[in-house]
């Protein structure tokens, strides 16, 4: 019921459009014309090319200005035909056969396929009397080159990065797991922009279940365009109204193959480089890349340090402001005073003068990642006066508070994935609220408010704390710490049970003289 | 059955484990001390053979009835109409004991910490939350409780080393100067926490490893037979025989501590484990309500009683306790004969009852042969 009336907001125009052109290709020359000239009426940068196959048989060439191989198109199709000798063939096989020298031929029976194949730059060779068209495989337009991804940056590790082309995205992919295991299936959404989406997954390794829940869930979106996997994205999480993300989206293909390798799923959006990966827990979003690069025990070092600072950047605030209001005994005495003398001259309660700093921080991150380059130089010298000395000075803030924002600050950007950054920024307002008014009691509440709600979501029915919650030991060597790669010998339990182990027991290296 | 989620035994023992010792870190050894002087140690050992005994209730029972609770296993036993009022009695139990803890947390909060805050902000704040969690069902409610157990537990273990210089076990002597009977005396009410672990038999239906529930079970009462002991030992060598004057020692350790002149007033620590066990203890027992008082009535969802429940439990820790001294008399003169016979008597006999009644069956279905 439901999502019928949802499909007749869909103006009626487009779906009469899309099926009046189910009708097979006529024997006909000039009505196939008409018809995809009538589709294509309005469109300058449809080509038609009439021309005569060795002087005898008319033809027709259609495609779309920019999107194909012009050269191509004139040194393998156009030349060869017209040239005299194509005269004693008779058939399209023999045409395609013998003539033709493009690697990609296709044969596409209704006029709907012809336009498929044309907006995706495949031009289309009518021939007279035949009933079927030829999709050549000559598509080529302007795409970005493959750089490194500006915001997913490691100082050791792959600089590849996805691009907005999901051909290049599915050939990285393919390049580092080069099995055929490697499958790619293809979903197309948006009635518009009719976006190609592609389920990438290792056969074998994935749970099968998995699979079909995710393709599911993207065949369910009838929307009118996609536009960046964000749409994906909010169209198939599982439950909508919470702060954290349950997919994560990468720029980069080894982050991508690692994830397939534990047995996950990939979502690749044409026109987008953020790739997504579900399902997708609490912890792997604190986990960056570059652990697996570098040694282990300087990446389990650096994780703590991240867990540390994490909550350093969900905590601090309201620790400071409960503190200062509630439990000022609990400050050393000397620090207390030297708090209180810097805070003499402010005329505001804590919970004010946080809240204000915290509001004007967030500002001026917000400003400086909009800012066009050359007007940068402002922003930081008005933030540092803002957030700064001459706030400071001004006798409207306090110094400790300062340092309280600017540590907060940082702390934050040690959140490998900003998607958990953001949800850890805005949790820090309700709990600098009830820092405020129940002091430490307040935290406390909000934080066995988090850990609950935390405990209660899923990714793609993967309970989102594993393997904290529910407890998983074996896997707690990826979370507590990064096991050297030797001791890494299990997948993730619940993506990865079909083929549990990744690698054979006994590798940790040592000096020959020791082994055995 | 109403809940569909399913925990493991060892969720289950890491649950059970605040769960009891939530409120007991606190004002327990205070308590006993005052029966058992610097015998206080040997009297949480004694009473940890209650909690033995009633897992060992819970989990026999358990295998007789495998899917059900006691609200409904009782009526298998007792039939209908007695099975029924035995049901409706440990609601109302779990009820009234559920709003006795959030009282007692609440209380510590205000005389502690927040003394101008109004008593119905502190735990209205605590019961929405847990309400919370028991809204998530079970497995929520287990899931935070694993959270929470490392916080819980570590800060403990931190404690004794940071008073480790300061310990004087010589307050340990004499063992046993007035015989064995102030021992007993003091392990009557740590025996009434013990016997919360009946609570279990609300959990071990849902369990995706039953067979090991009694054996998880014993290890969590051992924890905290453990634990209970290593609180004792420590508060004792630290105060001696004063600890009877105070109402919360830990509280006393945590302000004794000094390291370096810095790290000195660690009562917030106190606080934080005294949030965190009140929290699992109340999500738990909240929990236990809300799924037996759905059984009870035969519903299909126990949700919709989440916050009407919550309000009642609200109710029930305003209503008979106007001060702390009356909740102390409480858990001192009525604890030990209340929660004894309503989770250890009571379910033994039930057992007993139905071990005679299914071996009679039995021996009639042999008599036919």
């Amino acid at each position: 019921m439901r999502r019928n009336r949802r499909s007749s907001h869909i103006p009626a125009s487009i779906i009469q459009g899309q099926e009046a052109n189910h009708e097979p290709i006529s024997a006909s020359l000039s009505e196939n014309e008409a018809s995809l000239r009538s589709i294509y009426r309005n469109c300058f940068d449809a080509v038609f090319r009439p021309f005569s196959i060795g002087g005898k048989k008319r033809a027709q060439l259609v495609y779309i200005e920019g999107l194909s191989n012009v050269e191509e198109i004139n040194d393998s199709v156009l030349a060869p035909l017209i040239r005299k000798n194509a005269t004693d063939l008779c058939g399209i096989e023999e045409i395609i056969e013998k003539k033709i020298s493009a690697s990609s031929v296709r044969k596409v029976e209704t006029i709907a396929d012809c336009v498929a194949s044309l907006s995706c730059g495949n031009p289309i060779l009518l021939v007279e009397q035949e009933s079927y068209a030829l999709s050549l495989g000559l598509a080529k337009w302007k795409q970005r080159s493959i750089e490194e991804p500006s915001a997913e940056v490691v100082l050791r590790g792959p600089r590849e990065g996805f691009i907005e082309t999901l051909q290049t995205n599915t050939s990285l992919l393919r390049r580092i797991v080069k099995s055929p295991a490697l499958k790619m299936e293809k979903v197309t959404v948006g009635i518009y922009t009719q976006t190609n989406i592609v389920v990438a997954y290792i056969e074998g390794l994935a749970d099968q279940t998995l699979i079909n829940e995710v393709k599911n869930r993207i065949q369910r979106i009838k929307i009118d365009a996609v536009l960046d996997s964000g749409y994906i994205e909010e169209m198939i999480e599982d439950s909508p109204g919470t702060l954290f993300p349950r997919v994560l989206s990468t720029e980069r293909p080894d982050v991508a193959c690692a994830n397939l390798l534990e047995g996950r799923v990939i979502i690749l959006v044409e026109g987008t480089p953020f790739s997504l990966i579900v399902p997708t827990t609490f912890f792997t979003l604190l986990q960056s890349n570059e652990d697996y690069y570098q040694r282990f025990t300087t990446s389990a070092a650096i994780r703590w340090l991240r867990y540390f600072f994490t909550m350093i950047s969900l905590f601090l605030p309201s620790f400071y402001v409960a503190i200062l209001t509630f439990h000022a005994e609990m400050v050393p005495t000397e620090l207390l005073i030297s708090i209180a003398t810097s805070r003499e001259a402010v005329p505001f309660p804590a919970l004010v003068e946080a809240l204000t700093m915290e509001l004007t921080f967030e500002a001026l991150r917000e400003a400086g990642l909009r800012l066009p380059k050359q007007v940068g130089a402002a922003i930081s010298i008005v933030g540092a006066l803002v957030i700064g000395q001459a706030a400071v000075a001004a006798g409207l803030v306090s110094t400790p508070m300062v340092m309280v924002v600017a540590i907060t600050g940082i702390s934050s950007f040690m959140i490998p994935h900003y998607a958990l950054g953001f949800s850890i920024r805005l949790l820090r307002f309700p709990l600098v609220l009830l820092a405020g008014t129940l002091g430490l009691l307040g935290i406390m509440i909000g934080m066995i408010a988090i850990v609950v709600h935390l405990c209660s979501l899923r990714s793609f029915g993967v309970p989102y704390l594993t393997p904290v919650a529910p407890l998983k030991s074996r896997e707690l060597k990826d979370v507590l710490i990064r096991a050297p790669w030797w001791a890494m010998r299990t997948r993730p339990h619940l993506t990865g049970k079909y083929d549990k182990y990744r690698q054979s027991p006994g590798q940790q290296p040592g000096p020959t003289g020791n082994r055995d | 059955m109403i809940e569909k989620g399913k925990i493991s035994s060892l969720h289950l023992a890491m649950m059970m484990y605040p769960t009891i010792l939530g409120t007991a870190v606190l004002v327990l050894p205070g308590m006993m001390a005052k029966y058992a002087k610097n015998d206080l140690w040997l009297s949480s050992i004694l009473a940890s053979l209650a909690g033995f005994l009633t897992v060992y209730i819970a989990s026999r029972l358990h295998r007789l009835f495998p899917k059900e609770t006691i609200i409904q296993y009782s009526q298998r036993i007792l039939g209908t109409f007695a099975g029924k009022t035995l049901g409706f009695i440990y609601l109302f139990f779990y009820v009234h004991l559920t709003g006795i803890i959030t009282r007692e947390y609440a209380d510590f909060i205000i005389s502690m910490f927040l003394p101008l805050t109004p008593i119905s902000v502190v735990i209205t704040s605590m019961l929405l939350v847990a309400a919370m969690a028991v809204w998530g069902g079970v497995e929520v409610v287990g899931r935070t409780a694993v959270v929470f157990f490392p916080v819980f537990t570590i800060p403990l273990v931190f404690f004794v080393i940071l008073v480790y210089t300061d310990l004087n076990p010589r307050n340990l002597l004499p063992v046993m100067e007035h015989g064995i009977i102030p021992v007993i005396k003091g392990a009557l009410m740590p025996e009434t926490w013990f016997s919360e672990f009946f609570l279990m038999s609300f959990f071990l239906p849902m369990l995706t490893d039953s067979e090991k529930g009694m054996k998880w079970g014993m290890a969590s009462v051992t924890g905290v037979a453990l634990t209970m002991v290593l609180i004792n030992l420590v508060t004792l060598f630290l105060l001696g025989q004063e600890i009877t004057t105070f109402t919360y020692p830990l509280m006393e350790v945590a302000r004794y501590i000094s390291i370096a002149d810095f790290f000195e007033n660690l009562q917030s620590v106190v606080m934080m484990l005294w949030v965190l066990g009140a929290f699992v203890k109340i999500s738990v027992f909240f929990y236990a309500v809300a799924l037996g008082t759905g059984q009870w009535l035969n519903l299909s969802d126990y949700r919709p009683l989440v916050l009407p429940l919550g309000f009642l439990v609200f109710l029930f820790s305003l209503w008979d306790l106007p001060n702390l001294s009356v909740l102390a008399h409480f858990q001192e003169k009525v604890g030990p004969y209340y929660l004894t016979s309503i989770q250890i008597v009571i379910p033994l006999l039930l057992l007993l009852i139905a071990v005679v009644r299914r071996r009679s069956r039995k021996a009639k279905e042999a008599d036919r042969r």
